[in-house]
């Protein structure tokens, strides 16, 4: 393999300790316990046990479902920010007290959990807005005005006289700035929501599935409702308690839904059992194209590991690289005792259903080995055709040097002695001993020419390189004494290394016909198809030619095998001779 | 005679020069590219120019296509392209047009040097000169119901030397028969091979080419 890449699997992000997510499971109940306790001492709370009630209903389903989904995907953001959201609201809650410490806290997290739900929502399923340019700027703003206009309206003195921030108190601003605070918010919910539809749109029709849509309605429904809330916080319409209600609620439906699509990716894993009956039935399937199926994204490669090499390769044994971390594709290993041997590469949006994928690749265990054998296969053969057209080129690049050599030096250096000979013969007395001398010299001197042009034209067809194939083709053709019919229109200068090739692909051709087939006529077609060169020379002889056993058509073979072509030769006694070679051009 | 050298060997350029010399012909340039070549005559219009086909910087055919170009160029100069080797085909691009003040020799012609010098005068007068290893080449192939059978030896011994663009007084010469008897050769070839009659020797040597290809 030319380009070996030295490229070693990203280290996936180690799943956090049980005892951490034991502790913010107890946490979470703990704070649970302390809004109740809250609420209970707050006289002047409405409705305190409903409070109470909603504010567990956006606590615990977000803590558990995170925590459930931060073990399960370590890789992913969503969990960890699913805990915090929970937490945000319960400290959100601490406004409750009268506390002046805890009073601040709970005030300063009053609307964060607003902004928190945007940017969980936004960032489903990887947890990051990395390289989501609108969504990044619609949370960072919603952050700005949940939090930092929070702080303003503190310093300003607004809300109430329990929190210890008040600097100045400037009622009438601190409540103009609350609502634009409120009524900014709620525009960016509903912002949201047009972004999460806009990238729904815009997905491919195979990743949009039920569990996703599902969960997109739930966020959509939660940031509808949200706009509404705080637009009525804004302009105290009636009705607010029941709009804080139903929003709450939907707000609290999220999670479920959340750990209802986990559900939903275990329960997909029935449809590995086909694609188990499919290998066994079917060994020989394409299995990139099987996986494809089985995961439903046709944009899935399987690549494989070729530990020869230090490298991934595709089924064909060429070498492949990962997909950056920040791509739009994600990878998953598959191990067999131990060892890496082969990667799935799919649309980072499969990466909320890696159970799915996971129980894929188990699946299509032992048909991946094999695989793997068969692209390790593959690449040495790659290697060993590179190899050996390195070798060809080398030895081509040689020969035309030796050309190049006896042209600039043997050859010229003896027609000037044969034109001195020449002036020599002018000039010289009328001797007949001596002109004789002088004309046999000068005949040397020819027939040494001629052997010379011989063994250049042998090294290498200086005319191909200078004037091209098809001229080239011409000059073979008019010094073949049969026949010839030689087509070349329309052939497009090549590469040297197939110029040369194919001219002695024609050269022996034509030889074997004049030597060998007994042929009266031939047909000689040279061109380009389909980025092929084709040289087809057939003739109208006795037969019999065999590519093993003459070294002429053997040593052709070789010529067109190291450019990655191949040659055929059909000859069946008493019906002529076809010679058929095919070159890649690019 | 007036005559340009465009030959990048230097120890070959100087010896043509010099037989040239020999032969009173006057050598206005000597050139060891084929910019070179073109400038010069650009600057002193020669009467023919020898070009060795293969010339720096790539070594190629860019001694050919300086050739094509004075030809082009220059329709009244003579254009006598050397090689170390002679394709038919490449003869054939230079007589695409006429075989007029034109020719083709291999190298190794200049050893004969009264021939070389009547080849050179040929071509600077307005007639052509042609290796004779092409014709003999063109006339080894082998066609079914071939015309060239009809012909005695002595016959395509003459077709031959008409096709490397000898005159007829050239062919009497070489085959030490009358002029009259030369003309009567050509004549009775012209009918057997069905090629019409042209008046210029020239245009006759491209007749029997285009003949020989067909």
């Amino acid at each position: 393999m030319a380009a070996v890449l030295p490229l070693l699997p990203e280290r996936q992000r180690a799943a956090p300790r049980p005892a951490l997510l034991w502790a913010l499971g107890v946490a979470a109940v703990a704070a649970c316990a302390v809004t109740a306790a809250l609420a209970s001492v707050n006289e002047e709370l409405y409705q305190p046990a409903v409070r109470v009630l909603l504010v567990w209903w956006v606590t615990l389903p977000y803590i558990f479902a995170g925590i459930v989904a931060w073990r399960r995907r370590p890789d992913s953001f969503f969990g960890p920010l699913m805990i915090f959201a929970g937490f945000v609201t319960q400290l959100s809650v601490l406004q409750w007290t009268s506390q002046p410490l805890l009073n601040t806290v709970g005030q300063l997290c009053d609307l964060l959990v607003a902004a928190v739900w945007l940017h969980l929502f936004l960032a489903y399923p990887s947890g990051r807005l990395a390289g989501r340019r609108p969504e990044r700027v619609v949370v960072i703003m919603a952050y700005i005005a949940a939090l930092g206009l929070q702080i303003v309206i503190l310093l300003l003195g607004g809300f109430n006289d329990l929190h210890l921030l008040t600097v100045v108190k400037r009622q009438a601003a601190a409540e103009a700035l609350q609502n634009v605070q409120l009524l900014t918010l709620s525009a960016l919910a509903l912002v949201g929501v047009a972004l999460l539809w806009w990238r729904w749109r815009s997905l491919p029709w195979w990743l949009r599935r039920r569990p996703a849509q599902i969960l997109i309605n739930c966020f959509s429904l939660t940031l509808v409702m949200l706009a509404a809330l705080l637009t009525a916080g804004t302009f105290q319409l009636p009705g607010f308690e029941i709009i804080r209600l139903a929003t709450f609620t939907a707000a609290g439906l999220t999670p479920l839904a959340f750990l209802a699509g986990l559900l939903d990716a275990r329960l997909a894993k029935a449809g590995v059992g086909e694609l188990l009956v499919q290998l066994r039935t079917d060994p020989a399937r394409d299995l990139e194209e099987l996986l494809a199926q089985a995961l439903r994204d046709p944009t899935l490669s399987l690549i494989y590991w070729l530990p020869q090499y230090g490298s991934w390769a595709d089924q064909d044994g060429n070498p492949r690289a990962l997909p950056a971390p920040d791509s739009d594709h994600r990878v998953t290993f598959v191990k067999q005792n131990g060892e890496q041997i082969a990667a799935l590469v799919y649309d980072a949006a499969l990466g909320d259903e890696p159970e799915l994928v996971e129980a894929v690749s188990a699946a299509a265990g032992i048909a991946l080995e094999n695989g793997r054998l068969e692209a390790e296969l593959r690449a040495r053969l790659q290697e060993l055709q590179g190899s050996r057209s390195r070798v060809v080129e080398a030895q081509q690049n040689e020969r035309r040097r030796l050309e190049r050599n006896l042209h600039d030096g043997a050859q010229q250096r003896l027609v000037a002695l044969a034109l001195e000979l020449g002036r020599l013969a002018e000039q010289a007395n009328n001797d007949p001993a001596t002109q004789d001398r002088l004309k046999r010299a000068r005949s040397e001197v020819a027939e040494s020419l001629d052997e010379l042009r011989d063994i250049a034209r042998g090294l290498h067809p200086a005319v191909v390189s200078g004037h091209g194939l098809a001229v080239a083709l011409e000059s073979l053709a008019a010094a073949t004494p049969l026949e010839v019919q030689l087509k070349t229109a329309g052939l497009p200068r090549l590469p040297e290394q197939l110029e040369v090739a194919a001219y002695y692909v024609v050269s022996e051709g034509l030889t074997n016909a004049v030597k060998h087939a007994q042929a009266n006529r031939v047909t000689v077609n040279v061109g380009v198809s389909e980025e092929t060169l084709i040289v087809e020379i057939v003739d109208d002889g006795i037969g019999g030619a065999d590519s093993e056993r003459g070294t002429g058509l053997r040593g052709l073979a070789d010529r067109v095998e190291a450019l990655n072509g191949r040659l055929r030769v059909w000859s069946s006694a008493g019906k002529g001779t076809r010679v058929r070679a095919e070159m890649p051009c690019a | 005679m007036r005559v340009a050298i465009a030959e990048d060997s230097v120890l070959l350029r100087e010896g043509v020069a010099q037989l040239l010399t020999d032969a009173d012909i006057e050598v206005t340039a000597r050139c060891g590219t084929a910019d070179e070549l073109l400038t010069r005559v650009a600057e002193d219009l020669p009467d023919a120019v020898i070009v060795d086909i293969r010339l720096p910087p790539t070594h190629t055919d860019e001694g050919m296509q300086a050739a094509l170009t004075i030809r082009r160029r220059y329709p009244e100069i003579g254009v006598l392209v050397l090689s170390q080797y002679v394709e038919v085909a490449l003869a054939m691009q230079l007589l695409a047009d006429s075989a007029e003040g034109v020719g083709y020799l291999l190298k190794d012609r200049v050893s004969e040097v009264k021939e070389f010098i009547a080849a050179l005068r040929r071509v600077a007068d307005g007639g052509s000169a042609l290796d004779p290893t092409i014709v003999s080449t063109m006339l080894k192939r082998h066609r079914s119901s071939d015309p060239l059978d009809s012909l005695t030896p002595r016959e395509r011994e003459v077709l031959e030397l008409m096709a490397t663009g000898a005159s007829n007084a050239g062919i009497a010469d070489a085959m030490v028969i009358t002029q009259r008897a030369a003309e009567k050769y050509v004549s009775t070839i012209f009918t057997k091979l069905g090629i019409p009659a042209t008046g210029s020797e020239s245009r006759r040597v491209l007749a029997v080419l285009l003949f020989l290809r067909s």
